[in-house]
């Protein structure tokens, strides 16, 4: 810690967009701990910046693992290796060996252990709802943790002198962990709750196993924590939150890299200018964070890292590494697809209805329920648009339109607060110290939020019975899938044992969202291969819950812009080859796509720039 | 009341708040589950998610499970004998178990 400051102070250099001090990427390097973790909203780059910091510990010859966990990554593609959960040495670098954890499959793995040996043994109801339960974000968290702990300081870390993680635990699961140990002497002495703690049980490894592990993460020695994000707001908005809730947990080794920016070479090119404006405002809007750690900065590349001699180059000459990568792409041009001009045109006379914009966060979900809102209100529709997106600006964006148009906000934070503070309240004044913490370590789950906004989800999906309802946020399947089995479930005992109200909003929901006449989710995606990865998986989950998406819709598109900006030009060849994507492998209905916009997607100019018609004047 | 059992439905955690909705009644039975502890009752907790392997063991939770499903659950056993199906305790209910635990157990332990 003490030599990254040093070096800090020795090479610091002011940004000249900004005045933002940022080292080099390079410099993560310096006095790298043994273990690296790599963090950070998807899309960001993690894995990237994972495997060129192990390519150059090993380079400067360290024995390094690289252990990946994301199982839409293409590492498969960049090191030329066909990862597995065990390690395997990188041709064409000495030290250098990878692995992969899939979380999903050791989730999988880990629901087998607990269902299959029951099957037989009772009845596939009770199989089915097992199944369900354990295939929820808390499952994979710990799964994948469970896989982890081998590696910090246990049997699997070996002869390594470095191990870089491509993904780092949440505050929820170090919570988790740390305070396993404490808790299994409680739920010896008596077993009056298993809470979340649960899906541990099945898991093999010692729980002191575990809690040594979060001290391996607290040891600023062992440990550092690369944040990894763009310069964007929403994914600089999650560097932070991570940060403080690492810091709250006692992890102090802790740095930023600032993925993905962008140096025009045409500053007075349009499409330059407006995405170094929009870079500049989402950096102004985090400057105070932005000054609590070490800073590293790595620069806007035209497409994914593939192959070692791009990812090294990386590192020692990232110019050149944008150079290389050039040559990437292809030079089909990008398939005609229609605006969401066309969407509307076919949405406005249904007159009713709810259209919910799903995706990954970053991908644009609220700027296109606002777009395709105002398109729906210009067509005379009744529309309502509801959004969880705290900033003013949006709503802000109808203060001059008129007619049918009603905005309703809804704040995670204060739902989450009423829901918190409903619960508590309904406890007996009297409960014991123990169950009460018990009961508010499960209210900082995860999944409390969710929960939390769920309610007020159902809430506005009831009103889309007589007016078109937008919503930019929607439960995951999983989520939905528990309403379904709660359902069932209370509808034999819902009379005795709740004293709840089950409402009508609530007991309706399912089957509105079932319904293709009267629910459209249109899935939101920027043609990178992560945010394409993530929405497909998103498909799968909402086909489980028997809900099948409306629409895709690709953000962003570089591709159909003209811009004499050679790395921007490059991103947009490079997009190409997920448009085809979604279009050839994911979607079964129509596919539409939203340009990138010289014009900030805010005010009622700036949406309507979003559509087809508008963006033809824009180009020039 | 020497021991009580309780056989959960599937859930994510026993007090219920990582469900849709929470039910309110699941942390109020941790809560008394938690005091019957603290009056000497053996208290044993199974989650059809997590502990499986118990349902499996008893044939009469078996046999309910398999005629009437997982609507069945919960089942509590006070003392080794089926004493609720397919709900939890309302208020009176507990408080007449925690008396049931006292006078049991309450000689034992100084008051």
């Amino acid at each position: 810690m003490r030599a990254l400051e040093l070096s800090l102070k020795d090479k610091m250099r002011m940004n000249t967009q900004t005045n933002l001090y940022a080292l080099p990427v390079r410099d993560l390097l310096e006095g790298a701990p043994r273990y690296l973790f790599f963090t950070g909203k998807g899309g960001v780059g993690k894995t990237s910046i994972a495997s060129a910091t192990a390519l150059a510990l090993a380079q400067a010859g360290k024995q390094t693992l690289l252990v990946s966990t994301d199982p839409a990554s293409n590492l498969d593609e960049v090191l030329g290796l066909e990862l597995a959960r065990k390690a395997r040495a990188v041709p064409g670098a000495d030290g250098f060996f990878a692995l992969n954890i899939d979380p999903e499959a050791a989730a999988a793995a880990y629901r087998e252990k607990v269902v299959g040996p029951m099957r037989g043994l009772l009845p596939e109801a009770a199989l089915r709802g097992m199944e369900e339960q354990l295939s929820g974000a808390c499952t994979m968290e710990i799964a994948a943790f469970d896989e982890f702990t081998a590696f910090l300081g246990g049997e699997d870390a070996g002869e390594y002198d470095h191990i870089v993680f491509d993904t780092a635990p949440t505050g929820h699961t170090l919570r988790l962990m740390a305070l396993s140990q404490a808790w299994t002497t409680f739920f010896n002495e008596n077993t009056s709750g298993n809470s979340c703690l649960g899906p541990l049980a099945g898991l093999e490894k010692q729980r002191s196993l575990y809690a040594e592990a979060v001290e391996v993460l607290k040891d600023s020695e062992k440990t550092r924590v690369v944040l990894v994000s763009r310069a964007q707001r929403a994914a600089l908005k999650e560097a932070r939150r991570t940060w403080k809730e690492l810091v709250a947990l006692g992890i102090g080794n802790q740095c930023l890299a600032l993925n993905g920016w962008f140096e025009p070479v045409h500053a007075d090119d349009p499409v330059s200018r407006h995405w170094v404006e929009r870079q500049t405002r989402a950096v102004d809007g985090e400057r105070g964070f932005l000054h609590s750690l070490p800073l590293f900065r790595a620069p806007l590349l035209p497409s994914n890292l593939i192959g070692l001699d791009v990812l090294r180059a990386f590192f020692q000459d990232p110019e050149h590494a944008a150079g290389t990568a050039f040559a990437d792409g292809t030079d089909d041009s990008a398939p005609a697809l229609p605006g969401i001009d066309e969407l509307a045109d076919r949405l406005a006379p249904q007159g009713r209805g709810v259209i919910l914009t799903m995706g990954k966060g970053g991908v644009g979900k609220t700027t296109v329920a606002a777009a395709l809102g105002l398109a729906l209100a210009e067509r005379g529709a009744d529309v309502r648009i509801s959004t969880t997106d705290p900033a003013a600006h949006l709503a802000d964006a109808f203060g001059d339109t008129k007619g049918g148009l009603e905005i309703e906000r809804i704040d995670p934070k204060a739902e989450t607060e009423a829901y918190v503070g409903e619960v508590l309240a309904q406890q007996p004044a009297d409960m014991d110290p123990d169950s009460r913490a018990l009961l508010e370590e499960d209210l900082r789950s995860p999944c409390t939020e969710e929960i939390a906004v769920f309610r007020a989800f159902a809430r506005t999906v009831a009103r889309g019975a007589d007016s078109i309802v937008v919503l930019d946020t929607a439960p995951t399947g999983h989520t939905l899938l528990l309403l379904d089995a709660t359902q069932s479930y209370h509808r034999e005992l819902g009379r005795q044992s709740r004293t709840t109200k089950h409402s009508e909003a609530i007991e309706k929901l399912l089957p509105r969202l079932r319904d293709p006449g009267f629910t459209r989710v249109l899935l939101v995606t920027l043609p990178e291969a992560t945010p394409v990865h993530e929405a497909a998986a998103l498909q799968d989950d909402l086909r489980r819950a028997e809900i099948e998406p409306h629409a895709w819709i690709i953000n962003q598109s570089m591709a159909e812009v003209g811009t004499r900006e050679p790395v921007l030009a490059a991103r947009g060849r490079a997009e190409i080859r997920y448009i085809h994507e979604v279009l050839d492998t994911h979607a079964a209905g129509p596919v539409y796509s939203i340009p990138w916009s010289t014009v900030e997607p805010v005010g009622t100019e700036g949406l309507k720039a979003l559509s087809q018609n508008e963006r033809k004047e824009l180009a020039r | 009341m020497k021991s009580i059992q309780i056989y959960d439905p599937p859930m994510c955690c026993s007090t219920g708040v990582c469900g849709p909705e929470v039910d309110p009644i699941l942390p109020r039975v941790a809560g008394m589950l938690h005091q019957l502890a603290g009056h000497g009752v053996h208290v044993e907790r199974y989650n059809l998610a997590q502990q499986p392997v118990a349902f499996a063991r008893n044939p009469q939770v078996r046999a309910v499970l398999e005629s009437d499903g997982t609507d069945a659950l919960p089942m509590i056993f006070i003392d080794g004998e089926l004493e609720m199906q397919g709900r939890y305790p309302e208020q009176t209910e507990r408080a007449a178990w925690m008396k049931r635990a006292r006078e049991a157990n309450g000689a034992g332990v100084a008051e």
